[in-house]
């Protein structure tokens, strides 16, 4: 289970642009299960997915991890945190250009030292899992918004994490695309990952794919009846 | 007051490392006061972010302090033809009182930065920031002793005048002098050979058994000590005869020359490494059990105790093939 203990993330604190994205969160997430965070724009999804990945620290309070405090943990321990436990589907790709899609996907894995083929084998699995097996040696420039999309997942997959955190992740994809993704996560839902995503799209929290949604607004949280 | 580079470069050192020191021991009170990993307060996580400024800005001003050891022993040397009578480092440092106080307050404060070095190594390993008191305890405790060392040591170049007449080193280390210099260079030769490598053979198997069996720690660590002292005092005694091939030449300077090589430096740094290494050893045991170093600190240690024997063994390798192949041959 990921615990978030009385959140709060506060921008240009003690200045006059002071922001408080995040105004005293606490919220359990439950592994295996597919989570959405709804809000408007601005209203501090983004924000507290960073905060749970470990790409951000909070401003005060704390989260837990199976139990595991890690808003304290110095940042060579959350590096090794975000490698193995987070996979992050970003809203804008973030794929790097001018590289091809497979040395994209595999870019995470580089820092971990594992041997090239091996990894180039789970790669090429990978992208055969999601049917763009095709593509590999393409450019990430060239590939369509579907097609970008299906590569930023396997770049998330490709350490094994037990966590995917998908940020607006339809927010470029017309309503085709946006059904296969939803596929996507019924799939990796049935591989037991723990699904995070933050959409204020309707393809996504309605679908039967989803267990639960929590409403973000403000910076604050309550649950979706 | 001589503007030389090294000087200058030694002032604008001791100051940075002064105000990176008093900078981070004002976090460090804040630390020690209020460090609670429980808590997820504001306060806190602020301090668990300040941590890492302040480690790594006290990483490079204890390098630094490391290094400046060895540039002001280098100055002092260089320094000693502005001086009638001084030979080398020996008689610049006689020049006024402050020259030898702030060497011997810059040995010890590099060994105690070095010891810092070593906890904050093995702090950043844990998870839990399991060493953070005792490091910053550590921190306000050097704290005074680098300012002080601060003031001695711009004391002492402030005052550097070059119509004092000073005294070499054949005489500050010479038998029939008072002072305990005198009374180390006066030991006699045969004992001091057979306490020096005594103390080696001790040291080295100490930290054998260590290195094997996980137990010892503060044996082996207080040896490395003893060894440094015993090995400082051998220099003034005998080792130094075997490099100047005089019998009544101690001097403990005159090896840092470029006629003898500059070997006192590889010398020295081997004999002040060992024993930091060594020592670490010890002051890291009573961490063993922290649930977040279990399994790095023993492996530190090991690589500590594997970096002390190898520079005390360089370092009486270096001093017994000198004894060996030199053309003084000593007779009592």
């Amino acid at each position: 289970m990921i615990e978030l203990i009385n959140i709060r993330k506060v921008f240009n604190q003690g200045r006059p642009n002071e922001f408080v994205a995040i105004g005293g969160v606490s919220l359990s997430i439950d592994f295996n299960k597919a989570t959405v965070l709804r809000g408007p724009s601005g209203s501090g999804k983004t924000t507290l997915l960073s905060l749970i990945g470990c790409m951000a620290r909070p401003t005060s309070g704390r989260i837990t991890l199976s139990g595991r405090e890690i808003t304290s943990l110095p940042e060579r321990f959350l590096t090794e945190i975000r490698q193995k436990t987070f996979g992050f589907i970003f809203q804008q790709f973030n794929l790097i250009k001018g590289v091809t899609a497979l040395e994209n996907a595999m870019l995470p894995a580089y820092p971990t030292g594992e041997k090239h083929a091996s990894l180039k084998k789970r790669a090429l699995h990978l992208f055969d899992l999601f049917n763009i097996s095709r593509k590999t040696a393409s450019r990430v420039e060239w590939l369509s918004g579907g097609e970008a999309q299906r590569v930023t997942i396997v770049r998330a997959l490709i350490n094994n994490p037990s966590v995917i955190i998908a940020d607006e992740p339809t927010a470029h994809l017309d309503t085709k695309l946006s059904q296969e993704f939803m596929e996507i996560i019924a799939r990796l839902k049935d591989e037991q990952k723990t699904v995070l995503i933050a959409s204020h799209d309707p393809m996504v929290y309605e679908s039967s794919v989803i267990d639960r949604v929590v409403n973000v607004r403000d910076g604050k949280v309550d649950e979706a009846a | 007051m001589i503007f030389h580079p090294s000087i200058l470069a030694l002032y604008v050192a001791s100051l940075l490392i002064s105000f990176m020191v008093l900078y981070s021991a004002s976090y460090g009170v804040q630390i020690l006061r209020k460090w609670d990993i429980r808590s997820g307060s504001e306060g806190q996580l602020i301090l668990e972010r300040k941590t890492y400024l302040i480690s790594t800005l006290l990483t490079y001003a204890f390098g630094f302090e490391l290094l400046s050891l060895f540039l002001f022993v280098f100055t002092v040397d260089r320094l000693h033809t502005f001086f009638v009578g001084a030979m080398c480092a020996a008689g610049t440092l006689y020049v006024n009182g402050f020259g030898y106080p702030a060497l011997i307050l810059k040995m010890v404060n590099f060994l105690l930065a070095g010891l810092w070095l070593i906890l904050n190594y093995a702090d950043n390993r844990g998870y839990d920031y399991p060493l953070i008191r005792t490091k910053y305890l550590l921190l306000l405790n050097l704290a005074p002793l680098i300012l002080i060392e601060m003031a001695l040591q711009a004391n002492y170049f402030l005052r550097l005048k070059p119509n004092i007449i000073t005294s070499c080193c054949g005489s500050l280390f010479s038998i029939g002098e008072q002072g305990l210099t005198s009374g180390m260079v006066a030991l006699p030769i045969t004992p001091m050979k057979i306490a020096f490598y005594l103390a080696m053979a001790l040291m080295i198997a100490s930290g054998l058994y260590f290195y094997r069996k996980g137990r010892g720690a503060y044996l082996f660590s207080s040896l490395s000590a003893i060894t440094l002292l015993v090995s400082l005092v051998s220099i003034l005694s005998f080792i130094s005869l075997y490099f100047y091939e005089l019998p009544t030449h101690h001097c403990p300077f005159c090896i840092l020359q470029k006629e003898y090589g500059y070997i006192g430096y590889p010398l020295y740094v081997a004999l002040f490494g060992g024993t930091i290494s060594g020592m670490g050893v010890g002051v890291l045991m009573p961490f063993r059990n922290r649930k977040s170093l279990s399994e790095v600190l023993p492996l530190i240690q090991r690589r500590l105790t594997i970096a002390s024997l190898v520079l005390f063994i360089l370092f009486t390798a270096v001093v017994t093939y000198q004894m060996i192949f030199s053309g003084l041959i000593l007779g009592e």
